[in-house]
């Protein structure tokens, strides 16, 4: 894993080693200037660290609990032919900020506007989950809805019809199972085509 | 792809919405619409943003805010949310078909089961006695430890470091740096490899199946009504259960909690109260020879925890916590993430530890050779021996300082050359755990909270740590609890 990598001068880095606080705990920042960019976003615990992890490569930790990810990392991943830099960002309920680290979320999107925004949302529970969707529509932020843990929902007798959805909301949806890593190359593409329209 | 969908408000908000775009003159990432929106829903920090873009318009802009907000009787938030929610449900409805699912009883029942207090509780106890007792406890502090101590160290490595250090090397102080009672392979990285490692990865597999099956928010859901007593609500349990791995990474954690007051209380009963693993281990394993010995320390350490966060209720100021928190569902853990998880996890930990502990050899061989160590030493000693402990127990609370870990580490030693009585071992275990937040945890407190919360936390640590330890050993030898 390539850690604490950013451009600090050689005593910062001695002494947040030697004082552990350096921005090692479980986030990954790898060399990604110059690449454009795209986001994961969604609610707590819906699998965007586990898609991060797919698109890169790399490990960021992934647990079943809400706020496992509290800090932005950062990897590179090939989506067609292109490098793009993939970020991973905190759980975010709604662009209306209650906690610190959904804070972290809409700041990144303020300040750095990544080419393509995946909000990533629980198949399960579309209802609480679509008014970001519907948020970062009417921001005009170039989103792309990914329906993760699409298996629990099947298995809850739940049928959604991603064409329809899609229809209904003008923008592109397609649903995954990020766990056992299925509609990755359908969500690559997706993500490739858009990029490129874009 | 066909038009993006738009949500239409109703007609009082849309007429503010669009006036409000229409004197915004700066550009923003997001469109003016949206910013017109999370301004009629106050959000302080695009309000303070507008604000500074906007220094002409904004006085208007926020008529146009007031004068809509007179409008209803309830916030512009709830009303703006209701509307986008409706359309959410719509949207749903059209989609979405339910029909009959194959749900899973059996995940079902026992999610329930360990939210109702009357199983719940049973169930805790059990994940404590079979994951951390016996696991950490007797299989990664005990046995794990104890090969690796005694057969790896004790009768290959160290005797031949001291050998190979004696034989080519002439000069005493360099032998001492490497080698002997304090050396740099002797005793860091011993400590290091032999007696933390171990702990901390048992620590680690077992943590990473509990959180990857969705046991947490379960408990969380269940110690929420202890845990508003003292001022924090059901979500605080993520932070404090990932405590007893490493309080450094916790303390980070605790960002997750909604208000200040919260981190606040969070922050200071992770430095207080809340052992890390590497610590929880060693006291495991030391107290477990002694009968009655472990019950005391948790009872004592459990009492501070209540108290202090019961008191830090009664003095902070700010709103009660009020708990919302998604269950998901429980999941069987994946063999690859565990161990993923678990190997970074105590990579990250292990190379976070071993230059500290090669820096602490380094200091104490510096410190031994001037004469200083000795001094320090001196210092403590009358302050050990306040709580009831012998002289030599001085070391381990300087180990103490650098980290919590390393200090539990020189407790170990102590214990093995049998210096400390039950009682005494129970009075130095229980003050080390309150004392100190080690450094790595200390430097993070001054990050996420700011010098003055993070002075004030240590400050009132440290005497805090040692007069409990003091009141600990005079209640346990004047009810004679402990030989």
């Amino acid at each position: 894993m390539e850690c604490c990598n950013t451009k600090q001068p050689w005593y910062k880095k001695i002494s947040t080693t030697l004082l552990g606080t350096g921005n090692c705990h479980g986030e990954v920042n790898q060399a990604t200037q110059g690449l454009e960019k795209i986001a994961l976003v969604g609610s707590p615990n819906v699998g965007k660290s586990v898609l991060f992890n797919i698109l890169t490569g790399a490990y960021v930790t992934v647990s079943n609990y809400p706020g496992t990810t509290v800090e932005v990392s950062r990897g590179k991943g090939k989506i067609g032919t292109k490098e793009y830099e993939i970020i991973d960002t905190p759980g975010m309920y709604s662009l209306l900020c209650i906690t610190e680290e959904e804070k972290v979320t809409r700041d990144l999107l303020l300040r750095e506007s990544p080419k393509a925004v995946v909000h990533v949302v629980d198949a399960k529970n579309l209802q609480r989950m679509l008014p970001l969707t519907l948020q970062m529509i009417e921001g005009d932020v170039p989103v792309i809805l990914v329906l993760n843990i699409m298996d629990e929902a099947e298995s809850l007798g739940l049928k959604i019809d991603l064409k329809k959805l899609e229809a209904e909301l003008g923008i592109p949806v397609l649903s995954t199972v990020a766990a056992l890593n299925k509609g990755i190359e359908v969500l690559k593409e997706r993500i490739g085509e858009y990029v490129y329209a874009a | 792809m066909s038009t993006q969908l738009e949500v239409t408000y109703d007609r009082q908000i849309e007429s503010a919405v669009s006036e409000i775009s229409n004197r915004l003159q700066y550009q923003y990432v997001l469109s003016k619409r949206a910013i017109a929106l999370l301004l009629l829903q106050e959000d302080e920090d695009i309000i303070a943003m507008v604000k500074e873009k906007e220094t002409n318009n904004y006085l208007k802009i926020s008529r146009i805010i007031e004068s809509t907000k007179q409008k209803y009787n309830r916030p512009l938030n709830y009303i703006i949310s209701l509307s986008r929610q409706k359309k959410v449900d719509t949207i749903v409805e059209e989609t979405m078909t339910k029909v009959q699912g194959k749900e899973n009883r059996i995940a079902d029942y026992l999610s329930r089961l360990t939210m109702n207090p009357l199983t719940g509780v049973p169930i805790l106890l059990l994940v404590l006695y079979y994951g951390l007792y016996k696991f950490v406890g007797e299989f990664g502090a005990g046995t794990v430890v104890d090969f690796l101590e005694e057969h790896i160290f004790g009768v290959f490595i160290n005797p031949w470091v001291n050998g190979v250090v004696q034989t080519y090397i002439p000069w005493t102080w360099l032998q001492d740096l490497l080698a002997n009672d304090y050396g740099i392979i002797t005793l860091g990285i011993r400590y290091a490899v032999a007696i933390i490692l171990p702990i901390v990865g048992t620590f680690f597999l077992m943590f990473s199946i509990i959180e990857d099956s969705g046991y947490l928010p379960r408990l969380a859901m269940l110690v929420d009504r202890v845990f508003k007593k003292i001022g924090l609500n059901g979500r605080a349990v993520i932070p404090m259960t990932l405590g007893f791995g490493c309080d450094t990474m916790a303390t980070m954690v605790s960002r997750t909690l909604e208000t200040k007051r919260e981190r606040v209380i969070a922050t200071l009963l992770l430095a207080l109260a809340i052992p890390c693993s590497a610590q929880l281990g060693v006291i495991l394993a030391l107290l477990s020879g002694a009968p009655g010995a472990l019950g005391v320390w948790l009872a004592f350490i459990g009492f501070i925890f209540l108290l202090i966060g019961f008191l830090t209720t009664k003095i902070l100021p700010g709103d009660k916590p009020s708990f919302y928190m998604e269950v998901p569902p429980l999941r069987l853990p994946k063999v690859s993430n565990v161990l993923t998880k678990t190997y970074t996890r105590m990579q990250w930990y292990f190379v976070e530890i071993v230059p500290l502990f090669i820096l602490a050899s380094l200091l104490i061989w510096f410190g031994n050779l001037t004469g200083l160590f000795g001094v320090v030493i001196s210092w403590m000693q009358p302050i050990v021996n306040f709580i009831g402990l012998p002289d030599k127990a001085a070391e381990a609370f300087l180990f103490g300082f650098f980290r919590r870990d390393f200090g539990a580490a020189g407790l170990y030693d102590l214990q093995e050359a049998g210096l400390l009585s039950p009682r005494q071992l129970v009075v130095a275990a229980a003050t080390l755990t309150l004392f100190v937040p080690c450094i790595a945890q200390f430097s993070m407190m001054l990050k996420e909270r700011g010098v003055k919360t993070a002075l004030a936390i240590a400050g009132f640590i440290f005497p805090f740590a040692f007069i409990a330890g003091w009141a600990l050993n005079w209640v346990l030898i004047t009810f004679k609890v402990l030989p």
